[in-house]
């Protein structure tokens, strides 16, 4: 165990340091400075800027300045926004995000696994039937089509919920309903599938042949088998959710990293493209670590030893 | 499943004639593929959306030929016109009739003819602005449009409601117009050229990058399948869709650039399933006699390995299109797509959200198309999957 997360921890820091390279070079590579604008600056203040922001320095330099402020958690200051820096930015978003991200999860697995075991139960009946049509639908459209169509039927058309913002508790539903509305359907066809499929296992007819009550059954032998695999798209459905929340958060203008994000693009906010991706891509590799832990507990078939990496 | 004890019909025991049971079980032997074709055809969803994928081929190519506008031309005196309307016929007293409709949301008179075609804005007097009403004149009948109250009505000279006549179909644009006056069906036809070029570069992506990397790194095995997997496991570690957005921000949004940003990092599914089934075909028989022979390493993968392992690679393909026609759109929808006045669906659809409370129709289309496009490629996708399983081989 100890290995397992040892050699674990060594892969992020590879991998992160990679990402880290390779956006800091890409960002180099962008032809014009970030105080290359209409307007054209007097050389001096052109000189000075350069110099506050340590840009005057050779690339190499500037490139391990910026590595040594990723290592202490200092993304740097906002090339747009003077006296705002990347952290901030950061921080002020993460409670929308994290908020929105984290009802969507139990969204998914509250409602994408209960109706993934009806469908199983009821195989080829209209409940199956149901959940599967509404699943194909929901594989089917992307995220930014039920957004902006949910948006239009229930706060414009019904008026049942506002159209932007968290101000209001009913606010939360649309956002958090486009934000799962994929997984939720993903999710209610892998634990069928995979329910399915366990049914047919030999251990099944043994726990029914012991006279274990259907409960029993279905929950201790059946469900815990077959969750494995959905358990391991947990770690995608994470990453989707981050990507998912710069559409989501700018149509339902919510104050979120994802919407910092998109405007850190349109404004060409290069050192604040910079960390959110570097964010991004650091909480999406611990929250695919607590995936692989989880797997490990939930199968105990799975030693988390370095085969298993 | 299956409870019921199995009880053997009486003519079941009865003998056969010589050579009765060969010809009792034999069928047609058909080759992997006529049995793939088979399957797909008898899947009913997967040949509806084959015919909608070979239709909106043929649109996207074909359509904007025999349109007579074009995705950029602007027209802002026919702005904003829906795809249907409710028509007015106004009796002029001099034996003829025009016929118009109200655009609700603008407060202007169009005119258009007994077929539904929009014949233009008609001009009317001057706007009222205390009583919220504006005069039209037509021959030697006076109406007024009394907007002071929401929905705005048509009214006659002696303050009466005039009700519409009917429902028209436009005839003139089949979707309506969008904000600037342009065809919405010429450019969501645009923007489905957009999307299949794009799926089309994502598919050679995957063909030449992904099986070339994955059949090396699979049949290499050893070090260089160590390092290589490392390389894609770094990749992937972080969504495509960030990557394409940090290449979106060096290149300058655009159509080229979209196709460089996904071409280049789009490689990496198709890479693994090829390595997996080079992985567990090599130490077939087949490719110990074909290396015996004297087959070189290209030569294998070309003419053994490849061949055999591309049902996997098709299903993976059907996959990834829809995948790559979603990051175009979602990338145009945030503004990082194809300029203007270039239009995919994504940024018809982000432009519409503007302007959805007035004009849902130009919501309506491009979320549909890209809805239809989507289905039609994950329901082709499963179909394929199970033709091609030989698990499900009859």
């Amino acid at each position: 165990m100890p290995g397992f997360l040892l050699q674990r921890l060594g892969m992020m820091l590879v991998t992160l340091w990679a990402i880290v390279t390779l956006t800091f070079f890409l960002m180099h590579a962008v032809p014009g400075g970030p105080f290359v604008s209409e307007r054209m600056l007097a050389p001096e203040i052109a000189a000075a800027l350069n110099a506050k922001y340590g840009l005057d320095q050779p690339i190499w330099v500037q490139y391990l300045n910026y590595l040594q402020g990723v290592l202490s958690f200092d993304l740097g200051p906002s090339f747009k926004y003077p006296g705002v820096s990347v952290n901030t930015m950061i921080a002020n978003g993460l409670p929308v995000t994290m908020q929105t991200g984290m009802l969507a999860i139990i969204c998914v697995i509250a409602l994408g696994i209960p109706l993934g075991i009806i469908a199983a139960l009821n195989r080829n009946k209209w409940p199956d039937t149901v959940v599967m049509m509404i699943a194909t639908i929901g594989v089917a459209i992307p995220s930014y089509v039920i957004a902006t169509v949910t948006l239009y039927i229930f706060a414009l058309r019904l008026g049942w919920v506002p159209t932007f913002g968290l101000d209001d508790w009913r606010g939360y539903f649309l956002p958090v309903f486009a934000l799962s509305g994929f997984w939720i359907s993903f999710v209610a066809r892998l634990t069928r599938s995979s329910l399915l499929e366990t049914f047919e296992q030999d251990y099944m007819t043994t726990a029914r042949a012991k006279g274990l009550r259907p409960g029993q059954v279905l929950f201790k032998h059946g469900l815990r088998n077959s969750l494995v695999p959905v358990v391991t798209v947990l770690g995608p459905v994470v990453a989707n959710l981050i990507t998912g929340s710069f559409v989501i958060e700018q149509i339902f203008a919510l104050p979120g990293i994802g919407r910092q994000f998109v405007l850190s693009i349109t404004n060409r906010d290069y050192t604040a493209i910079m960390g959110i991706t570097i964010f991004y891509a650091a909480a999406l590799m611990v929250m695919i670590l607590i995936v692989d832990l989880l797997y490990a507990v939930l199968d105990p078939r799975i030693k988390l030893s370095k085969a298993a990496a | 499943m299956t409870d019921q004890p199995h009880t053997i019909a009486p003519h079941m025991w009865e003998k056969l004639g010589p050579g009765d049971a060969e010809a009792a079980i034999s069928a047609p032997s058909l080759t992997y593929w006529q049995d793939a074709r088979r399957r797909l055809w008898a899947n009913k969803p997967a040949v509806v959306a084959l015919g909608f994928i070979i239709a909106l081929i043929l649109g996207a190519i074909f359509g904007p030929l025999f349109s007579p506008f074009s995705y950029f031309e602007q027209n802002l005196k026919l702005a904003n016109i829906p795809p249907a309307f409710e028509t007015y016929v106004i009796d002029d007293g001099q034996g003829g009739a025009t016929r118009f409709f109200l655009n609700a949301s603008n407060f202007n008179l169009y005119e258009v003819d007994a077929e539904g075609h929009v014949l233009g804005l008609i001009r009317g007097g001057r706007k009222d602005m205390m009583k919220k009403a504006q005069p039209f004149t037509f021959g030697d009948t006076d109406i007024s449009l009394d907007y002071s109250s929401l929905p705005p009505r048509i009214v006659s000279v002696d303050g009466d409601t005039i009700t519409p006549s009917g429902w028209s179909w436009n005839r003139t644009y089949l979707f309506g117009t969008d904000q600037l006056g342009r065809d919405v069906l010429v450019r969501q036809l645009y923007g489905a050229r957009i999307s299949l070029t794009v799926a089309f570069v994502a598919t050679l992506v995957n063909f030449f990058i992904g099986i070339f990397y994955g059949g090396l790194s699979g049949y290499i095995g050893g070090k260089t399948d160590a390092v290589m997997m490392r390389i894609v496991e770094i990749i992937s570690t972080i969504p495509l869709t960030l990557y394409v957005v940090l290449l979106m921000v060096v290149f300058d949004s655009g159509l080229y650039s979209i196709i460089i940003a996904i071409g280049s990092v789009f490689w990496v599914d198709m890479a693994r399933i090829v390595r997996g089934q080079i992985l567990s075909l090599k130490s077939q028989d087949y490719v110990a006699s074909a290396r015996t022979m004297g087959a070189g390493t290209s030569r294998i993968l070309t003419k053994h390995l490849l061949p055999n392992s591309i049902g996997p690679i098709i299903v993976t393909l059907t996959m990834l299109i829809p995948s790559a026609i979603f990051i175009e759109s979602f990338m145009s929808f945030i503004g990082l797509g194809v300029t203007p006045p270039l239009a995919s669906w994504g940024t018809l659809t982000s432009e519409a959200v503007e302007t959805m409370r007035a004009y849902p129709h130009q919501l309506f289309f491009p979320a549909a198309a890209i809805s239809l496009t989507m289905f039609a490629f994950n329901f082709l996708g499963d179909g394929l999957r199970d033709a091609l399983d030989p698990r499900f081989r009859k």
